[in-house]
């Protein structure tokens, strides 16, 4: 696996509504098997597999062995990782922005 | 979260470019945990988990079932951090150290046995074990806890 590309991956992944619903399928109840998300989205077994490999690939959904059953499960962490990398760093800025911007006029007033 | 009743079984990965000896030493011992987990003091031996606050107040104090450095812990939770979520019953904490290509291991927390501690697993679930897990990969891989941990 290359993990240079992991937010390649998350952002792709996210892409995509179908993906996206599975995502919140699984947030509402989790560790379900591949049948059970099959039956609440209007796509053959195969489309669905297909989807939670892309989520598998990205680490967005990871899977456990119960007995006989496969489950998935809901793994946010590399969405929190996007949001330490990307939304942080933006909202960082701003807040330095408008605290530079407001010394800077109370300087000048 | 809060109209859906929070997961009895909750599964957090991540990739961490350490060796696995290296996270074994970051979630088993006291001075690195302080750096990414809410503060906390926590120490895993083969027979306890011990949290302390900050001012050393006791977060946590309960057995280990599996100690396998730098491969598995597996060890009771209580969260003694509150006191509504003290009084729940006790829930479970596993640790799974696999390495990987190119120098990275996966991390896995399982954090289950939650069906007889509903406010545990809620306050566990959404940025709990997240925000660990995420300062613990930036801990390890540039050597800074993140600013806001």
């Amino acid at each position: 696996m290359d993990h240079m590309t992991d937010d390649d991956r998350v952002f792709k992944a996210l892409a995509d509504a179908t993906r996206r619903y599975l995502l919140d399928l699984l947030q509402s109840r989790d560790g379900r098997t591949l049948g059970e998300l099959e039956s609440e989205i209007a796509m053959t077994r195969f489309g669905v597999m297909k989807h939670l490999r892309v989520l598998e690939e990205a680490g967005l959904v990871t899977t456990r062995r119960d007995g006989r059953e496969k489950l998935h499960f809901l793994n946010p962490v590399p969405i929190r990782l996007i949001h330490d990398r990307w939304i942080d760093k933006y909202t960082e800025l701003r807040v330095s922005a408008l605290a530079e911007l407001k010394s800077e006029l109370e300087e000048t007033a | 979260m809060s109209t859906i009743a929070a997961q009895t079984t909750q599964v957090y990965q991540v990739f961490i470019k350490a060796t696995p000896e290296a996270i074994w030493d970051a979630i088993t011992r006291p001075e690195f945990t302080a750096r990414y987990f809410y503060g906390a003091r926590i120490e895993n031996t083969a027979e306890r988990h011990r949290a302390l606050s900050p001012d050393g107040d006791v977060w946590g104090d309960s057995p280990t079932f599996e100690y396998d450095p730098p491969r598995r812990l597996v060890h009771e939770w209580q969260s003694l951090y509150d006191p509504e979520l003290a009084g729940e019953e006790p829930s479970r904490v596993s640790w799974e150290i696999e390495p990987q290509d190119g120098g990275y291991c996966k991390l896995t927390v399982v954090h289950d046995r939650l069906e007889a501690s509903p406010k545990t697993a809620e306050s566990v679930s959404g940025a709990g074990w997240m925000m660990v897990l995420s300062g613990l990969k930036t801990l390890l891989e540039t050597g800074e806890p993140l600013a806001s941990a």
